[in-house]
């Protein structure tokens, strides 16, 4: 494959069952004869756990992140050795000054040790910083030439569901007026569907104009470019039940909270049982790096590589995607948005039950099999962790060009019938008389993504 | 420091009983002139109960909290989540409204340097003690105090016993102090019960006290990371009996049962029986961040809030104390701000001024004129400030002491 061609994912979505982004057996032309050439050789040896990384897993690196790595390391092959010692003069020196040759540094790959050496050194920010300037330079370089995907419109839908308690005073408050308050009439979604699910269901007797049809039509799309994150499961439910799927052929990458207990439970009884010490977690965090998840993943998780390893990363940085479903939610989409940088994107918050007593002080996942007191639903701690939880995921966003200026972000409070909507104004939901209901909704956000 | 100004001020007009003066000059005004007349504790340093053999006479009580962000603090949104601080306690209190962590932001190394008067760099998980002597082995070494004067309970599963001592030649742990981590016996009673396949008994108070109990008696005090009295396997028996107290409230209160909750137990146990000198107690429930809840965070904030007051009604309440005792309470450091990498409230990586600013707050014998000082304070200023406080003589420390308070 020549440097600059797409990982080979086609629009179809028979095709899309190689959301298998990988089937690499080897990089793209150009970056390999960089990599012959000794590229690697010039970077400063805080940078090449990273860099390592990347090559090594760049069969279950999404296309945006084979892009960026591509953009980088051409970047770099295209310095000569004066220019490149400009370049990395800075993290040269502050890494003289730490003294990291006589760490214990691995550059083969990201380690926790790694971390903890960095993190502790007076010259840490410092470091940062330099890092920073260096991938700073290889984005400018690479803004210039790559703009076409960058310039078309995306949609991220956050969800509050209905049963969490909001107080429709305050309910936007922490968004600082960033957007707008749309009144929606969510009386058609009625029976036992959410708005949400009503939003994404394909409309009667238009069965290629539900959003995920669209989304998925779009030139040069893979399921990568379009992810749904579920707190519960009834929302990815309702896509699988939606039409019929092929096994390995999803419209979008699926991942429901619930439906990955399996996984997470394995997970979290790796982590526990690790002692308080830097080699032991290491080890751990090594096996678990290595070991095959494949049996404790749902069918739409099972058979995407690269979503399987997405998710492996995901647990294993934290951040509570192990123990809570609205934390998995957050991070999660942050996460995607970060490296995959999805035209569509859904994130639903959902219920955490209350911490039990005395228990929760020492475990927090699996309660309900430790601690025989019946599991209570925090309501209202859950509203709040979501009302915070998805203003973080449009901060994630914000944080990329892409999502500035061509994204429509709207957080339903699905109990209010309200959405805040943060949008260009040429989305046209601004212009419907309120409250909008649900078929115009849908049909705005068609017309936006078409 | 223009920053945080607008903060401090706002969030303090919104305080009970404080003007309500947004601009800085008019509200430090009226500050003093409210403050004028409040009446501050009894400010008389002599006194009994010494146990050591020099020093000042008069006692210190640090109370360190995890990482909390100014914004759900002293903030006007954050000043809902601190009643008593923002309360009673702030208007007979010196608040240092820009105290600033400089060092590591992670959990042992911001405690070590606070308790060291020096940046510490040491390993994060614990494996190593703090590399310059702690103000606990100043105070025991310099002034012969014994170690029953000295203690930090903390909840903190980030520390270890090495934080009591450090690996200074001269000093280490004959100096130390005694700690304690009563979370920790928590979580081992848990893990036990478990193990044993006693999960029913977690769910009852009453069999919940007697697996603590029995963890408690089963001796491995190394284990649980507790270096009390030189005890490995056998506590010594009023330690044992302020232990078993502190549990037979924690449970039979019927009250909350976090992590902190049974520190602030223990805590108030060894006030009672030892009437330490020097009492370090560190909470933790507000580091549930980590995991991603923002409602259990900021209980863990309303928590810390409470139990910090109740520590100061305690010390009021104790002759002992009352009277010869200064109170500091303080976070190790904020936490990542909105928006952030880091992701935010999770975290406390950053180099933002929402991870390194934060709050001291004072109160007690030594705080001679209640009110709010903008000049930044750093983390390490407050060893050498202590250890004045306490009678140690001068120390060389990257810390200075912080003027305000009367020694």
């Amino acid at each position: 494959m020549r440097c600059g061609q797409s990982p080979p994912i086609t629009t179809l979505k028979a095709e899309r069952t190689q959301v298998n982004i990988a089937a690499h057996d080897k990089f793209p032309e150009q970056l390999q004869k960089a990599l012959d050439q000794g590229l690697l050789k010039r970077l400063p040896p805080t940078f090449l756990p990273f860099t390592r990384q990347q090559l090594h897993d760049w069969d279950y690196l999404f296309p945006y992140e084979r892009q960026s790595v591509m953009h980088l390391l051409l970047f770099l092959a295209s310095l000569n050795q004066a220019e490149s010692t400009t370049l990395f003069r800075e993290v040269f020196q502050l890494e003289e000054k730490m003294g990291v040759r006589n760490w214990q540094f691995s550059t083969e790959e990201q380690t926790i040790l790694n971390a903890s050496l960095l993190a502790r050194s007076p010259y840490y920010q410092d470091w940062r910083k330099a890092v920073q300037k260096v991938f700073d330079a290889a984005e400018e370089h690479a803004a210039r030439a790559d703009t076409a995907k960058a310039s078309r419109h995306r949609f991220v839908l956050l969800v509050i569901p209905r049963n969490l308690p909001l107080d429709s005073t305050t309910v936007w408050r922490r968004w600082q007026s960033v957007g707008r308050v749309v009144k929606l009439d969510g009386t058609e979604a009625g029976g036992s569907q959410s708005p949400a699910q009503a939003l994404l269901a394909t409309p009667r007797g238009k069965p290629r104009d539900g959003l995920l049809d669209i989304v998925t039509r779009r030139p040069g799309s893979t399921v990568a470019d379009c992810w749904i994150l579920d707190a519960g499961h009834e929302l990815v439910e309702s896509v699988l039940a939606s039409e019929p799927i092929e096994p390995g052929s999803y419209p979008a990458t699926l991942l429901s909270y619930e439906r990955l207990d399996g996984f997470r439970e394995q997970f979290s009884h790796e982590i526990n049982a690790m002692q308080k010490d830097l080699s032991a977690a290491d080890a751990v965090y090594d096996r678990l790096r290595k070991v095959d998840v494949t049996p404790w993943c749902p069918p739409e998780v099972a058979g995407v590589p690269a979503i399987r390893e997405y998710l492996r990363l995901l647990y294993l940085s934290g951040n509570g995607a192990l123990i809570f479903g609205n934390s998995f939610v957050e991070w999660g989409a942050s996460e995607a948005l970060r490296r995959a940088r999805p035209d569509f994107l859904v994130a639903r918050f959902g219920v955490r039950s209350k911490p039990k007593p005395f228990t929760s002080v020492a475990v927090f996942e699996n309660p309900d099999q430790i601690n025989p007191l019946p599991a209570v639903d925090d309501l209202p701690g859950s509203a709040l962790d979501a009302q915070e939880l998805a203003l973080y995921v449009w901060l994630a966003a914000s944080r990329y060009d892409e999502y500035r200026t061509n994204t429509a972000c709207v957080c339903l409070a699905e109990g209010l019938s309200e959405a805040y909507v943060i949008a260009p104004p040429e989305f046209d939901l601004f212009r419907e008389a309120q409250p909008v209901p649900l078929d115009p909704f849908r049909a705005v956000v068609a017309e936006w993504l078409s | 420091m223009g920053v945080k100004e607008p903060y401090i001020s706002r969030a303090l007009a919104g305080c009970p009983g404080w003007p309500g003066d947004s601009s800085r000059r008019d509200f430090l005004s009226a500050a003093a002139a409210v403050l004028v007349g409040l009446g501050l504790p009894s400010t008389g340093v002599a006194g009994g109960g010494q146990h050591g053999t020099g020093g000042s006479g008069q006692r210190v009580v640090v109370v360190i909290f995890g990482g909390v962000r100014r914004a759900e603090t002293f903030s006007p949104e954050g000043i809902e989540n601190i009643p008593h601080l923002s309360g009673d306690m702030l208007r007979r209190a010196l608040l240092f409204a820009d105290t600033r962590n400089e060092g590591v932001t992670a959990h042992f190394n911001a405690i070590s340097s606070i308790l060291t008067g020096n940046w510490q760099r040491v390993d994060d998980w614990g494996k190593v003690a703090p590399a310059t002597p702690t103000l606990f082995e100043f105070f025991r070494k310099q002034l012969r105090v014994a170690q029953s004067d000295t203690w930090m309970i903390a909840s903190n599963k980030a520390l270890t016993s090495l934080i009591g001592a450090s690996s200074a030649s001269q000093y280490g742990p004959s100096y130390g102090a005694n700690v304690v981590f009563p979370k920790q016996l928590l979580v081992a009673a848990v893990v036990n019960a478990l193990r044993a396949g006693r999960t029913g008994n977690l769910a009852d108070r009453a069999r919940i006290e007697t697996e603590l109990q029995a963890m408690l008696e089963a001796g491995n005090y190394e284990g649980l990371g507790w270096n009390v009295f030189d005890g490995v396997t056998n506590l010594d028996p009023r330690v044992r009996s302020t232990i078993e107290s502190a549990i037979s409230n924690f449970v039979r209160s019927g009250g909350p049962t976090s992590g902190d909750e049974l520190t602030y137990m223990v805590s108030r146990e060894v006030m009672r029986k030892f009437s330490p000198r020097l009492l370090v107690i560190i909470f933790s429930d507000v580091e549930v961040a980590h995991f991603g809840s923002y409602a259990l965070h900021v209980a863990g904030i309303r928590t810390g809030d409470r139990l910090a007051y109740q520590v100061w009604r305690d010390i009021e309440a104790d002759p002992e104390y009352k009277g010869k005792t200064t109170m500091f309470i303080l976070p190790e450091f904020g936490r990542d701000p909105d928006g952030s990498a880091t992701n935010g409230f999770f975290n406390h990586r950053g180099d933002s001024e929402s991870t390194r600013s934060t709050w001291m707050m004072a109160l007690g014998t030594a705080v001679e004129k209640p009110g709010v000082i903008e000049r930044p304070v750093r983390h390490v200023d407050l060893c050498p400030t202590l250890a004045g406080l306490l009678g140690c003589p001068r120390m060389e420390l990257q810390g200075i002491p912080i003027s305000e308070f009367r020694v």
